[in-house]
């Protein structure tokens, strides 16, 4: 069983709140109020998809990410960036051009996620031919999706592939090579994943299907992006230029919403993005409406991980950025199928254990109190105005009602109710 | 939410109703051909499980049961009223159409048998499946039909016991 305790990368910082409700408008799970003009996050609800860090005008929503000093504590430092990052740079910079810029800001070694990328799918594939069950499998890339799954959809979390996403089997792979190869001890090899996601620190501090992340941190594409330009900056870098280097472009498709599923060979599959569209699909496989697709993948940021809220590049750009990319690289393959074949038959991409339901704290812990505080709340929806105006610091009249049942609000705080 | 309406006919399915101990009451209309809203009521049905804290695996059978239940309604009859009634030990869905009826249940019962249309397998709706999965994630089963006036459904979930 999981702890009880969720841990959550986003925060508010009361400094520069203002209390303008746009965070708790656009939250997916009702999980902020504004009370005395600042945001609260309640955070039995949140599932940290960042809406709240992508809507706010004063900047007052920050997400915790691995920081340069954190990193000093690690003898060997390597790199893994996502796909996401080949895209930040222009149309011109390849790839290796941007790797090799990484490196120079300060770490031991950098790593191409988009080959991993690309023998996860072939391990997807393998799981979902050897699959006995019929119906739609999930994907587990999204961190978000796996939290709301769990949260909000726990029904559906025995859909979830149970194949860990390519970050955990790029650091598993690199772990192991390293502490073989170069002879250091484990606790000194700090893997870090560079990243456009919020919630990857998450998935790194408390791994749903493992006892403990393969990575170490997450540094967030905006604290880097300066440096890795200045580095591009200088013409000497383009010298190391290795002709011989090929990125996977079947990897480099996992940046951006339908990337995944175009890796796969199956095409009874379904690529959602955006938090509300995520939601809305699983809400139609919970009813049993998805029963001739395979694979259904979800991300929970608008296009993919391009949209990440901690990308620098406008998602559009980006993305625009990466299916050129994967024109000019045609459709390279870089993996040996067989390879990726042996290693799924030995469990190399296999959970430990399978993602358990952590569903939301129920109304009451008694049934029959929390069928009668949801009469409550029925009845005190039925007195409130409708029109959600978020004056009373929940986001609309049916979360005002819930709080009023929960014990958690009062109904004076309406201000249509007060002035009559 | 859509009005609640009455049923204009009673069939008679009171009995075994009131176990636990409170009950939390609603009635949907359906309407028969509204594609683009079915699924509403069987969601809502959802939203009120997860808010009163029942299990993950009897959110997954009711979710299913109650879809099917209410996707017959808007492909084969003219309208339909669902009724939920939620107590602490079970939920207990009833279904009454006002539509073509099923000439013979037995036959309708067979999985992969169904009278859709091609349009409506098209939409991927019509497997014959619909009635066996309901019975399949259901603890109590009931149906009723008569031919030119409607069916009538029942289904029972129980709450904390496990399925068979």
């Amino acid at each position: 069983m999981p702890e009880n305790r969720i841990y959550h990368s986003i925060k508010i910082d009361v400094q520069h709140c203002i209390g303008c409700v746009a965070c708790m408008k656009a939250c997916p799970t009702k999980a902020i109020r504004v009370r005395k003009r600042r945001a609260i996050i309640n955070y039995d609800r949140c599932i940290d998809c960042g809406e709240c860090l992508r809507v706010c005008p004063c900047n007052a929503v920050v997400s915790l990410t691995t920081s340069a000093a954190d990193l000093s504590r690690f003898k060997y430092k390597v790199a893994l960036p996502s796909p996401v990052l080949y895209s930040q740079f222009g149309q011109n910079t390849m790839p290796n051009t941007v790797l090799a810029a990484l490196e120079e800001t300060g770490f031991d070694r950098v790593y191409d996620e988009a080959v991993i990328c690309e023998m996860t799918s072939l391990a997807i594939e393998e799981y979902l031919v050897n699959r006995k069950g019929a119906g739609p499998t999930i994907s587990t890339t999204c961190p978000v999706v796996v939290r709301l799954i769990q949260r909000l959809f726990p029904d559906l979390c025995s859909l979830i592939v149970p194949i860990e996403p390519p970050r955990e089997i790029a650091a598993k792979n690199l772990r192991a090579e390293i502490s073989k190869k170069l002879d250091i001890p484990d606790n000194e090899i700090g893997i870090i994943h560079i990243t456009s996601c919020p919630a990857k620190m998450v998935s790194i501090n408390q791994p749903e299907s493992m006892s403990k992340s393969y990575l170490n941190g997450a540094v967030s594409i905006r604290d880097i992006f300066n440096q890795i330009m200045m580095k591009i900056k200088k013409p000497s870098l383009h010298g190391i230029m290795d002709p011989q280097w090929s990125s996977s472009s079947i990897g480099i498709n996992w940046a951006i919403t339908g990337g995944e599923t175009n890796c796969l060979k199956t095409s009874n599959t379904i690529a959602v993005s955006g938090v509300y569209d995520t939601i809305r699909i699983l809400g139609d496989v919970e009813s049993g409406r998805l029963k001739k697709i395979n694979y259904l993948e979800c991300m929970i940021c608008p296009d993919g991980c391009v949209g990440g809220p901690l990308a620098v590049e406008n998602r559009f750009i980006a993305k625009s950025n990466i299916i050129r990319l994967i024109r000019h690289l045609g459709n390279r393959r870089v993996v040996d199928a067989g390879y990726v074949r042996k290693l799924y038959k030995d469990g190399f991409f296999s959970f430990e254990h399978a993602v358990a339901p952590r569903p939301f704290t129920p109304l009451d812990n008694n049934r029959d109190m929390a069928i009668k505080k949801f009469k409550m709340k029925e009845q005190i929806m039925k007195k409130l105005p409708g029109i959600n105006c978020g004056v009373c610091g929940a986001p609309d009249c049916e979360t005002l009602a819930e709080d009023i049942a929960r014990e958690a609000a009062r109904l004076e705080e309406c201000i249509f109710l007060a002035a009559t | 939410m859509r009005p609640a309406v009455r049923p204009r006919f009673g069939f008679g399915f009171d009995k075994g109703m009131n176990e636990g101990e409170t009950i939390f009451h609603e009635e949907f209309t359906v309407r028969g051909g509204d594609f683009a809203n079915a699924g509403d009521a069987s969601c809502r049905i959802r939203r009120i499980l997860k808010d009163i804290g029942v299990d993950a695996d009897i959110i997954r059978r009711v979710a299913i049961a109650s879809y099917e239940a209410e996707m017959n309604v808007v492909m084969y009859a003219k309208s339909g009223i669902m009724m939920l009634d939620v107590t602490s030990v079970q939920i207990l869905i009833k279904v009454e159409d006002q539509g073509q009826g099923i000439e013979n249940i037995e036959l309708a019962m067979q999985p992969g048998f169904s009278t859709a249309t091609p349009e409506m397998r098209e939409m991927g709706f019509g497997a014959g499946m619909g009635l066996p999965n309901i019975k399949k994630n259901s603890d109590v089963f009931d149906i009723k039909s008569e031919l030119g006036s409607g069916t009538r459904l029942k289904i029972i979930i129980h709450l904390n016991g496990k399925h068979a």
